[in-house]
């Protein structure tokens, strides 16, 4: 077989794993497709100095085991390698998502003002919590189909991981460009975000289990949460 | 109606307030008598009430209505989550803590504080009780009540309790004293050593009383018109410091 004829640069292209190659002054050369997302989110000297980081001590490749997550984006390992003084690559591994198929059921969504619930949630963080409260909500926001319950009692887990924090800010918006998609059905998203010094992460896992069952994307953070919510109308 | 100037009550207030546009089941827990169902009624007047301890009430109101409140909510063992769902519920509670799957149920968890630690209602409550005292006595003003001292252990029964019987005592007339007191030996008498058994109930409020007000046993053996070698054989007796 004629290997020269196969087109490889159009896999590393389109592969999903990111795959960089830098110069020596940490300069991009190259990115592929996968790349030019994660690098929305992450600077790049930031991934420049984790090549530098986690390269061989002499040319060549290594791979390591080692957990990265940038956003929504999250890796279980990383290879390095560079067979000139000139040019070095980093490529990194996605962490398999488990895809949990839960369809919108029509009977619990009632349209709601996501504002209020929001409020309501405020309020209650604010009899526990001595943590000043800055809101960055627009108040804009169309009404949008939620299951309330669930949604306002993961909200309700979500704050109360802040308690114990000095400030609390949170933002509410609109986020423009990007979809969720939901039984073969683009949603826009509306993203809420709290942020704060330091929170606890004894929650983490039920308000995992409350967003897969109200389809919110979710980020969570050392100092952060972040809520993608599907816009149903 | 009910009324609070206590900072956390009024957040409680606001987030059921605000609770009332959405679909979603809250929770309020708290000790017994501190207006949590006050408190309800005047933001939910519509909505309908069940007893916690009705279990076959509730089961059938349950499967009635969408929106129900559920007083004394500890009560009823019997939690489903299926009962709650599509439902606004608004439960009450004297409990202090519930199972831990009680939390997955209520959107809203509220505790409400208890009397001792909202000082500015009791202020509010006692003028309240006062001026209800004052009217069911026919009674003109009497001296404040130093509120810091009530054992508020049952909150708003305690208080209430209290001004009630401060207002008693401080209009009562002697004919009342002497029909309470004649109600009491009428009740108690029956021994064989009653009159030294029950006389320090007269002995007792005077000797202190007038300690109290004149500070010396000088003053007050002259008062009584007794001697003072007899009035400290009294003390001593009675016990008193």
């Amino acid at each position: 077989m004629n290997l020269e004829s196969i087109d490889f640069k159009l896999f590393v292209e389109t592969d999903n794993n990111p795959f960089i190659i830098f110069d020596s002054s940490g300069h991009i050369i190259y990115l592929n497709n996968a790349a030019e997302m994660l690098l929305c989110y992450v600077n790049t000297k930031e991934l420049y100095d984790l090549a530098l980081t986690y390269a061989p001590k002499t040319f060549g490749h290594k791979s390591t085991i080692h957990s990265l997550e940038y956003e929504s984006f999250s890796f279980y390992s990383l290879m390095v390698g560079y067979e000139t003084d000139e040019q070095i690559y980093l490529r990194l591994y996605n962490k398999p998502l488990v895809q949990t198929k839960i369809s919108i059921s029509n009977e619990s969504l009632i349209f709601t003002d996501i504002n209020t619930i929001l409020e309501a949630n405020i309020t209650l963080f604010q009899l526990e919590s001595d943590a000043s409260i800055s809101l960055f909500v627009d108040q804009e926001l169309p009404l949008f189909k939620l299951d309330q319950n669930y949604f306002s009692i993961m909200l309700r887990k979500a704050l109360s991981s802040f308690i114990n924090s000095p400030s609390l800010n949170v933002i509410l918006k609109l986020i423009v460009g990007e979809y969720i998609l939901i039984d073969d059905k683009k949603h826009q998203i509306i993203e809420l975000i709290l942020k704060a010094p330091k929170r606890t992460i004894d929650n983490d896992e039920e308000i995992n289990q409350l967003a897969n069952q109200t389809h919110v994307t979710l980020s969570l953070k050392p100092e952060m949460i972040k809520f993608q919510i599907p816009l149903i109308i | 109606m009910f009324y609070s100037t206590s900072t956390k009550v009024q957040y409680i207030t606001k987030g059921l307030e605000l609770g009332k546009s959405l679909f979603v089941s809250s929770l309020i827990i708290g000790e017994a008598n501190i207006g949590k169902k006050s408190l309800v009624k005047s933001i939910f007047p519509e909505i309908p009430w069940v007893d916690g301890s009705d279990i076959i009430n509730l089961k059938q109101t349950l499967s009635k209505h969408n929106e129900l409140i559920i007083s004394n909510f500890e009560l009823y063992g019997d939690y489903n989550i299926s009962d709650f769902n599509g439902k606004r519920i608004i439960a009450i509670s004297d409990a202090a803590s519930f199972p831990s799957h009680i939390d997955s149920l209520f959107a809203f968890i509220y505790t409400m504080p208890s009397l001792k630690e909202r000082p500015e209602d009791i202020k509010y409550l006692s003028e309240i009780f006062a001026k209800e005292a004052r009217s069911i006595f026919m009674a003109e003003d009497i001296l404040p009540l130093d509120l810091t001292q009530i054992d508020l252990t049952y909150n708003t029964r305690s208080l209430k309790k209290a001004i009630f019987e401060h207002q008693a005592y401080n209009t009562i007339t002697p004919d009342k004293i002497e029909q309470i007191l004649y109600n009491y030996f009428e009740k108690e008498l029956g021994g064989n050593n009653d009159y030294a058994k029950y006389l320090p109930v007269f002995e007792n409020p005077l000797i202190m009383a007038g300690l109290d007000k004149f500070g010396s046993q000088l003053k007050l053996s002259s008062i009584l018109g007794i001697n003072r070698n007899t009035l400290r054989k009294k003390i001593y007796e009675l016990g008193i410091n």
